[in-house]
């Protein structure tokens, strides 16, 4: 993580009030105050889809037919590695609308999908089980099961990506995921705006974070045409999720914030760079 | 968990500081899962991604996390170093602690909390105390 998240998220980090050493925890930190070895941890755990829909249903019950795009047929590999990534990572957060929209036939294409995209970019061999197992849970129509599978194929993808040394990658499998997650989020609070809803956008951490991996790609996919449209859409998004955590997200930016990721999406989807 | 990812990620982690650190991230995670399986009970789902490192001991460190309100959180550490004591809390983009409970035991501990804003979280892991100059520590995380 770069030097700007570490001051744009912390504050200053001494431990203020009991030393957590003692055995009550600090009541406070001030993260930017950590001795130069101690900074943050950099690596970043995107929250796998699962963690946002379990929130969604707590809010009620979203008309999810309405948000899921199907499918024409199985989703076939364009572009270089980089794009089939990103749009493996679009497809398997599709897979978690499907579910939610109790879409059978949507989901077992889903799966089918992500075997051919997986094999694309040769990782075919690690979430193949997981394919299978996504195809067989949703002829049974056992939406636990098909959620929990695809939650552990996109795991299952960037870890063998990661084995692959394609880590950069692995990444652009979330931050696809994250993008349609994200565009499908902004669908479902757009359509009965709730503060509490609204909220669930604020995501800086992760802008950042997907951010700060995109610049370390090789200048020369940095300025292929959708690396290059995402990073200027999550220049654009940043300060529509709200800088400082409690901001309010009005309706109007999670429209624009909906309205961006469905661009990116789309250009994800393109048969051409 | 792939054993292969695992080994690397610990041989990486263990070249990453001074000093010396016994052990593996993997061990320490079995650790930090054991902790877990209480809650799995209670329905959590466990991530299968993690965090780990080699850290000496009082020199607390911060991991940056985005946390959703509505949901509710474990954070489980572990550590295979006998004689070691470590810990966990959750603070909030503030600095403010934020955690609903805690506990440790030895090489395990644990924080949960049930976030009041959707947004940045810092997870605070220590080493407080250790025979080994570093420690090798993981850190799981469950949510419902």
């Amino acid at each position: 993580m770069n030097e700007r998240i570490l001051c744009a998220l912390a504050g200053a980090l001494t431990l203020t009030g009991t030393a957590a050493s003692s055995g009550a925890p600090a009541k406070t930190i001030a993260v930017n105050q950590f001795p130069k070895e101690a900074q943050l941890v950099e690596r970043v755990l995107v929250p796998v889809p699962s963690e946002v829909f379990a929130v969604l249903d707590k809010l009620g019950k979203p008309n999810w037919p309405d948000v899921l795009r199907p499918q024409k047929g199985l989703a076939t590999p364009a572009g270089g590695k980089e794009q089939i990534s990103l749009l493996l990572g679009v497809v398997i957060a599709e897979g978690f609308i499907a579910v939610e929209a109790e879409n059978g036939e949507e989901v077992k294409n889903i799966g089918n999908s992500v075997r051919s995209l997986a094999k694309a970019i040769g990782v075919e061999k690690a979430v193949s089980r997981r394919a299978n197992s996504i195809v067989e849970y949703a002829e049974k129509r056992r939406w636990a099961e098909v959620r929990k599978e695809l939650d552990l194929a996109l795991t299952d993808v960037r870890q063998a990506m990661m084995e692959l040394n394609s880590e950069s990658l692995a990444q652009l499998v979330s931050l696809g995921g994250w993008l349609r997650g994200t565009e499908a989020l902004s669908t479902v609070v757009g359509k009965s705006f709730s503060k509490d809803g609204a909220e669930l956008l604020h995501q800086p951490v992760l802008v950042e974070h997907f951010h700060v991996q995109l610049q370390s790609l090789p200048e020369k996919t940095r300025k292929e045409g959708v690396i290059s449209k995402i990073l200027s859409g999550l220049h654009s998004i940043r300060p529509l999720m709200g800088t400082e955590d409690g901001a309010s997200i009005s309706e109007k930016d999670v429209r624009e914030i909906g309205k961006i990721c469905a661009e990116l999406v789309a250009s994800v989807n393109a048969k051409t760079k | 968990m792939k054993r292969t990812f695992l080994a690397t990620f610990a041989a990486l982690s263990l070249l990453s500081g001074p000093g010396t650190a016994r052990g593996t991230i993997d061990d320490a995670l079995s650790f930090a899962l054991e902790a877990a399986q209480g809650s799995v009970k209670e329905g959590f789902t466990v991530r299968e991604e993690y965090w780990g490192g080699d850290l000496p001991s009082g020199q607390p460190k911060p991991i940056a996390h985005q946390l959703f309100k509505g949901n509710e959180y474990w954070f489980w550490m572990g550590t295979d170093c006998k004689g070691a004591k470590i810990s966990v809390h959750v603070y909030d983009s503030a600095g403010k602690l934020a955690e609903d409970e805690f506990w440790q035991k030895g090489q395990k501990a644990a924080a949960r909390i049930r976030p009041k804003r959707t947004g940045t979280y810092y997870l605070l892991v220590e080493i407080e105390k250790s025979p080994d100059e570093r420690t090798v520590w993981s850190l799981a995380y469950g949510f419902r």
